[in-house]
């Protein structure tokens, strides 16, 4: 105790070293890769046996009504009557899983609690970087060989970055914007037209900034549409001088509109829910975001107006897939593997797509369905408010490089924030 | 004349009170409320319906209630006696170790935990209840020192120094002189405690790695809901389940303590 006593007026300062100790306690954990080569070679019907009984934890984020009782309602029980296990559930923000995970891995942790993470984009480059996955697994999931266009960009690459196995497709997503058809007659098809709009209508529109998905998505597409397309992003990578010198326009374009944004634009919604809900409560008639379906369940719940309409622009509209991934120290990875199967066959996949719960698009290829299958997947009604599927499909834009993300959003600050 | 000052600075207090709850109670059954309506012009129980349906719901609350109940036994037996040194004692280093007790609130909780989940995993307490009860810990402590510090600084140790002067034992002193003259103060630190255990979300999604689910741990992701309905009634659950431990702890309280009479009038 007396050895401290000088500390006095400094003591604070004194705790940051045993702070910076126990966070970079870190070393790297012993060599597992050959126990998680065995499991892999082993033959499909030996994981539905061992797998039989044993409890699945897949953690993911919790924040859908409609997400969660698909699992609860739909994947659960179909888990229990097939296979024999048990899912747990557990809800729980990406980033804190990625956390833990990583604390885990300098602990040596070898057994964790984690079986199945739901991930995709950013969070995903973080994981494959710091060795947080187990992999690659996909070639051996019967549905995956059987059910994915394993040729497609957009399952080879997430976000960027290259998956190589590490994570198998759960569904993909399109950026779409929604309006209250009840009062916009005739929404607009260009980045011009939606600027000519908001100038008619001052105060009825505004984007989440872009420190938001969301946000950033709709910067984005703007950026796409400014250089004339995503082509040039994707061929070179990240390539910060070539953007910067090429997007005048586009913060010219987003200061001009300022003005007649929602409260003259002197502030932005932080999240897609802060928007979302000042288009439930009439304030603003726009809303956007990924999941060409997501106004279904808000209308049927009577979050927003059935008058809930949706359209693309011409440019197009941005999609991404996202993922299921098994941790390092899955303590159960033959179920793991089971369960995303599961997660993948047709069933599971259209039941998704269903509306009743989620109402998304499928990670699998409806091209390599049963005729069966396809005859049900047309019958299917996605709702008034999503637009038809060949509409959606021409107007797919790829995602480009996730560092576009961060260069968005510090520039939005200095070229529009700081410049009123 | 000073009663009519009372009871309007009371009304006041009330309004303030009763209005956010009253508009949670509404908000929970509404279906839609936009703006300029007074009150909801549709109504539907989808907010409880999400809330009851919630599978682990009974798991989570089971678990809360314990692991709050066991922080807050731990907070008043290191609290008292640290208090206690603190008010009555003055040593070299007593501004240090003053400082030091305040350092979890003032360090993020974020890095705190991730520093302590290392050792956790070490020790072999991760992923389980008694890792989470003991980095809720690590919040709270402060608050009940401070508190009980200021309890025993109003009581003072001429009590105590009477007692023990006429023969009284340290276990008499501390049931007879301390407990009922510290009453407020138990109270306090009681809720305080239970209040932040329950609502602490990072650190037992981290320590906890979601095998410990607490009502937190189900109802910070619904935060992230645009339906208002389910976020007004997971926050009525949320905030009914302290009343509800205040009002048990007072059970007890009644029913064990010496000098009930003296400690009333002493509010």
């Amino acid at each position: 105790m007396f050895k401290y006593i000088r500390l006095e007026t400094k003591n604070i300062a004194y705790l940051f070293p045993f702070i910076v100790i126990l966070l970079s306690a870190c070393s790297n954990s012993t060599d597992n890769t050959a126990v998680d080569e065995e499991i892999l070679l082993k033959e499909w019907d030996s994981y539905k046996e061992n797998a039989s009984e044993s409890e699945v934890s897949i953690f993911m984020w919790g924040g859908d009504e409609g997400i969660n009782a698909y699992m609860d309602e739909f994947v659960s029980p179909e888990l229990k009557e097939k296979h024999n296990i048990t899912l747990n559930r557990v809800a729980m923000d990406t980033n804190e899983i990625l956390q833990k995970l990583m604390n885990e891995k300098r602990a040596n942790q070898e057994e964790g609690t984690i079986d199945i993470i739901w991930i995709n984009g950013e969070n995903f480059l973080n994981a494959k970087e710091n060795d947080l996955l187990f992999g690659p697994f996909t070639e051996v999931l019967p549905n995956y060989q059987e059910y994915v266009d394993t040729e497609s960009l957009d399952i080879l690459y997430d976000f960027g970055t290259e998956v190589e196995g590490l994570e198998a497709p759960w569904g993909s997503v399109q950026f779409v914007f929604q309006y209250d058809s009840a009062k916009v007659s005739d929404p607009p098809k260009s980045f011009e037209e939606l600027s000519t709009w908001v100038k008619e209508n001052p105060g009825k529109f505004v984007y989440p900034e872009p420190s938001d998905f969301t946000g950033n998505a709709f910067l984005q597409h703007l950026l796409y549409d400014q250089i004339g397309g995503p082509d040039k992003l994707l061929e070179n990578g990240f390539d910060e001088e070539f953007v910067t010198n090429n997007t005048d326009g586009m913060w010219e374009y987003l200061r001009d509109i300022e003005p007649f944004l929602w409260r003259d634009g002197e502030t932005y919604p932080a999240s897609l829910t802060e928007l979302d809900r000042l288009y439930s409560q009439g304030e603003i008639w726009m809303t956007m975001g990924y999941n060409e379906a997501r106004a279904e369940s808000f209308i049927n719940d009577g979050t927003f107006p059935e008058s809930t309409k949706s359209f693309v622009l011409d440019s197009g509209s941005i999609g991404n897939t996202h993922f299921l991934a098994i941790p390092y120290n899955s303590p159960n990875k033959e179920g793991a593997l089971v369960a995303i199967n599961e997660l993948l066959s047709p069933e599971a996949q259209m039941t998704k797509y269903d509306t009743t719960y989620w109402g998304e698009s499928m990670g699998i290829d409806p091209e390599k369905l049963s005729n069966d299958n396809k005859e049900k997947l047309a019958a299917m009604e996605r709702g008034g408010s999503v637009l038809p599927a060949n509409e959606l499909n021409e107007a797919f834009l790829p995602e480009v490089d996730t560092q576009y993300g961060g260069w968005i959003r510090e520039k939005w600050l200095n070229e529009v924030v700081q410049t009123d | 004349m000073k009663n009519r000052h009372y009871s309007f600075l009371f009304s006041i207090i009330g309004l303030l009170v009763f209005f956010p709850v009253a508009f949670l109670i509404v908000t929970s059954f509404a279906l839609q409320w936009t703006w300029p309506q007074i009150l909801p012009t549709e109504w539907s129980t989808i907010g409880w319906n999400a809330l009851i349906e919630e599978p682990k719901l009974f798991l989570a609350l089971r678990t809360s209630i314990g692991i709050g109940a066991i922080v807050v036994f731990i907070n008043l037996a290191i609290g008292f006696p640290a208090a206690k040194v603190l008010a009555f004692q003055s040593f070299k280093g007593k501004s240090f170790i003053e400082a030091f007790l305040l350092m979890p609130i003032l360090i993020p909780g974020l890095a705190v935990a991730m520093g302590l989940h290392l050792t956790m995993i070490r020790i072999g307490v991760a992923d389980h209840w008694a890792g989470v009860a003991l980095v809720h810990l690590v919040p709270t402590i402060p608050y009940t020192i401070k508190i009980f510090r200021s309890g025993f600084e109003r009581v003072g140790s001429f009590y105590e120094l009477q007692a023990l002067s006429l023969g009284a034992s340290q276990k008499e002193v501390f049931t007879s002189i301390y407990l009922p003259q510290l009453i407020t103060s138990i109270r306090s630190a009681t809720f305080l405690i239970f209040v932040i255990s329950l609502s602490q979300y990072a650190l037992t999604a981290i320590i906890g790695g979601g095998n410990v689910v607490t009502l937190a741990m189900i109802y910070f992701p619904y935060l992230s809901s645009v339906n208002n309905a389910v976020i007004a009634s997971f926050s009525l659950l949320f905030a009914g389940i302290p009343l509800l431990f205040i009002l048990i702890i007072e059970i007890v309280i009644r029913m064990f303590i010496p000098y009930r009479s003296l400690t009333n009038t002493q509010q």
